[in-house]
């Protein structure tokens, strides 16, 4: 096996056994990552409730999609940076707990996701700010039930020991 | 009168706290509840700072979009309020007297505060871009204080 020595050798990096060994670190880079989901995910709701005709009715989709576009941006710099330093912390832990899979997979689902509707719907929206098409609509409900299991897969990693 | 630490005992015994301490997956489930309430909050919350703060969501008014959100940051307020009180009851006589959570409590209660008083006023007041810069910006430090103290509970 190759990936274990590497989980080894990650972990005995200076960066690694500062975030993990460390009293502050590993607490205030949490800290950022939940910030950076607080933030934009925030956002991210919004957007998907405005899609679905639930919130901010009165304006335009192509408004709040192309207003929110570079904070989501930089939210989602923010939480992978912040994530990348927490699994360098610990990769061996990771590496055997199924809900961190599970929060990959939907993570690779998050992009996915992405490709299929970019175009159709997110890049689109002076077509949406006429009707919303039923296709945006399955966008953001597939893109709120992917939000939730990313938070949910991702809190669960604690508890899988 | 009761002592303090009693309530505290008791709220450890009641019902609900042993719903969250029975089943392995009660706590984690309630606590992802907890963070999805308050993206809901704080996320729209922060649109409105960031307006506030002149940086984003230009092409509506703060007004505009505080009206819109309300509704959205009072539910997620609603859900965080309400799961974090059942997290708070499954370990009450530890976490009161963590200072992490009493820090987080302190910030939060001044949160709340601000958001329906001063900060309600900056959103209804146009043209003044100070106290709402102002109003933007305290919002945003309170209500990353509560996150970030709530994340450190946990570690001392």
């Amino acid at each position: 096996m190759v990936i274990h020595p590497l989980l080894e050798w990650i972990e005995s990096t200076d960066l690694s056994t500062t975030i993990r060994e460390g009293a502050l670190p590993y607490p205030i880079i949490g800290g950022f990552h939940l910030l950076g989901i607080a933030l934009f995910g925030g956002m991210i709701l919004m957007t998907d409730l405005r899609l679905l005709g639930w919130a901010m009715q009165r304006r335009l989709v192509s408004d709040i999609v192309q207003q929110s576009r570079p904070w989501k941006r930089i939210g989602f710099v923010l939480v992978v940076a912040t994530g990348l330093l927490l699994t360098w912390a610990e990769p061996l832990k990771l590496y055997r707990s199924p809900s961190f899979w599970v929060k990959m997979a939907l993570l690779l689902l998050v992009g996915v996701h992405a490709m299929i509707f970019r175009r159709s719907v997110y890049a689109n929206t002076a077509k949406l700010d006429e009707a919303i098409t039923a296709r945006a609509k399955w966008a953001a409900a597939l893109s709120l039930v992917l939000w939730a299991g990313l938070i949910v897969s991702g809190r669960l990693i604690a508890f899988d020991a | 009168m009761m002592q303090a630490s009693s309530i505290f005992d008791w709220l450890v015994t009641s019902p609900w706290a042993n719903l969250m301490n029975g089943p392995e997956w009660a706590f984690p489930v309630v606590q992802s509840i907890h963070f999805i309430g308050f993206a809901l909050s704080i996320g729209t919350v922060a649109i409105v700072d960031l307006r506030l703060l002149g940086i984003g969501m230009r092409r509506q008014t703060a007004a505009q979009l505080a009206a819109d959100l309300a509704p959205w940051t009072v539910s997620g307020f609603a859900v965080m309020l309400i799961t974090g009180f059942l997290m708070f009851s499954a370990d009450a006589a530890r976490y009161h007297v963590n200072p992490s959570f009493q820090f987080k409590m302190i910030c939060l209660a001044a949160a709340l505060l601000f958001h329906f008083t001063l900060h309600r006023k900056a959103t209804g007041i146009p043209n003044s871009p100070l106290a709402a810069k102002l109003a933007g910006g305290v919002s945003l430090l309170l209500w990353t204080a509560v996150v970030a103290g709530g994340r450190m509970i946990a570690f001392v």
